[in-house]
Order: C-alpha cells, then sequence, then structure tokens
C-alpha cells in the first residue's frame, strides 16, 4: 500500500508513530508562538496605561522573533508606516486564521491516534493544511539559517551528528509530505 | 516574458492628474518575490488556486520569480493589491505592492 492515497473527498496519509507524534509537537509549537504575545501587559493599578492598551488596536505578536517577521513580512519594501498600517489591519485576522488552520492539522493527526489510522486529509481542507506545512517550513528555515540555496545545499551535506542535519531532514520530510499531498489534489 | 523589456511608460503622470479616479483603480502591482524555501509546485498551485490562473500562466510566473528573482502577479488597485498582498502571506510567500 503506498504511503498517499486519495479516496474521493479524502487523501490518506500513512505516518508513522513517530511522525505523526513528531508532526503534532511541530504544529503544536507554531501555534504556540502565534498564540504568545509580544506586550508586556501593563501593570495592575495603571489605570491609564491599561486604558491606551484597551483603545490601541493591540500588536499581538512578537516582532522581535524572526519567524514572526518571515510569517508577516512587510506589505511595503521600504516603508515601514505603510507596512505598519498594513500590519495593522491584516495581522489580527491572519494569526486566527492562521490558528484555525493548524488547528485542522492537529485534529486530524489526532484522529489518527499517532499514525494508527492513516492520516485523513479532507480535499477541501487540503489548504489548510498546505498553509500550515509551508508555515512550519518557513519556521524551521529561519531557525537553520536557510536565506539562500547555497544555505539549503550547505545544510543538506552536513555531518549526521550535526544537530542542525536532523533539523534539515525533518524541513526536508515536511517538503516530501507537501508534495505529494499537492500531487494528489 | 513579453513585454518585459519594453520601456516603462513614463507619459502616466498626466495621465493621472487629469483622471485621479482612474488612476485610483489601476497603477498597483503585487510582487512575489524568490525565497529559497518555498516548493516550485506549491507556488503554482498558489498562482491557480488565488488568482485562478490556468497552468500554464501560473508555470510561466513561478518560473519567473525563480529565475529572475521576483515577478508581477497581479495588477489594479492599491487596494486590491493589498488584498492580494495579504493573502500572498497567508500562503506563505514573500509578497509586496508598489506603484508599477
Amino acid at each position: 500500500m503506498r504511503d498517499f492515497t486519495r479516496s474521493g473527498p479524502t487523501i490518506l496519509m500513512k505516518l508513522t508513530d513517530y511522525e505523526a507524534t513528531l508532526l503534532e509537537s511541530l504544529v503544536e509549537q507554531f501555534s504556540g508562538l502565534l498564540e504568545s504575545d509580544g506586550e508586556e501587559a501593563p501593570e495592575v493599578g495603571d489605570s491609564f496605561a491599561r486604558w491606551q492598551a484597551e483603545l490601541a488596536e493591540p500588536d499581538l505578536l512578537d516582532h522581535s522573533d524572526p519567524v514572526i517577521r518571515r510569517l508577516f513580512p512587510d506589505a511595503y519594501s521600504g516603508d515601514a508606516e505603510a507596512s505598519g498600517e498594513f500590519r495593522r489591519l491584516t495581522q489580527s485576522r491572519q494569526r486566527s486564521e492562521r490558528l484555525a488552520q493548524a488547528e485542522v492539522v492537529m485534529s486530524a493527526l489526532r484522529d489518527s491516534e499517532a499514525g494508527s489510522h492513516r492520516v485523513q486529509v479532507r480535499v477541501i481542507e487540503l489548504d489548510a493544511w498546505l498553509k500550515t506545512l509551508t508555515a512550519l517550513r518557513l519556521s524551521l528555515a529561519v531557525r537553520l539559517g536557510i536565506e539562500t540555496p547555497a544555505d539549503a545545499e550547505e545544510l543538506d551535506a552536513l555531518d549526521e551528528d550535526d544537530p542542525r542535519s536532523y533539523i534539515y531532514r525533518v524541513y526536508e520530510w515536511i517538503a516530501y509530505l507537501t508534495e505529494n499531498l499537492l500531487g494528489l489534489r | 516574458m513579453p513585454g518585459e523589456n519594453e520601456p516603462v511608460q513614463p507619459g502616466g503622470v498626466t495621465a493621472v492628474s487629469e483622471r485621479p479616479a482612474e488612476s485610483a483603480l489601476t497603477g498597483w502591482v503585487t510582487i512575489v518575490w524568490d525565497d529559497p524555501v518555498n516548493l516550485m509546485s506549491y507556488v503554482t498551485h498558489v498562482f491557480t488556486s488565488y488568482f485562478g490562473y490556468a497552468e500554464a500562466k501560473a508555470t510561466e510566473l513561478m518560473l519567473q520569480v525563480h529565475n529572475n528573482g521576483k515577478a508581477v502577479v497581479s495588477r489594479g488597485s492599491r487596494e486590491q493589491m493589498e488584498t492580494d498582498v495579504d493573502a500572498m502571506h497567508g500562503y506563505g510567500l514573500w509578497a509586496t505592492l508598489e506603484q508599477g
């Protein structure tokens, strides 16, 4: 039996116990990153600061994190003000969409009971899968420092006992999942 | 790409000042930039599924991104281009808008 098959409106994906658990933990970390707050809560008792925080559109994400910067890039290159305004208007919706998409993936993985059943990817939810897998790869790429094709080649050639080599193999494995899902769309 | 090497039309300034209503509807472009992470097949998928481009056009745009470092993927008003850039970011593509 092949690892990826399509049955009508559903793609069935065979994952090992290890793979399903790994993917679950990556998605969980990703959701956690999106849920973490970039702003410090105003001090209790400072009513003016609290009032200000309520009025302001809160910047919910930690933009000092390079992964967040890659997932929410500037819309206007070289125009920080317009990019900031764009972010203010789009970020909160973008964030909740990403969390909802991650939840689609999480729930399918949970249903597979750590890969003891085939993971069911509903074709109408395929974009949620593809977007989430892509976001995972972008996050790993930032952590691995992949900025050019040459960086990826360098990682590919790393010694097996280099810790980055393992992360790079995970990164490549998610690409393999993505390609296979795309092939059955 | 046909038209790629055509000179930039400098006449737009006059047209804009005479017809501001029309200029507000066009004049902006969405640019997708190359990155070493996104898969070629995925980028093509995004162009077909979001813009509704035929496979051939989507593939051509994807190759333009890959080979030239960037491609104009849509044109229209500033508001439309903000919508497109927002969607591209949602797919994990690196996109910006500018006056084209």
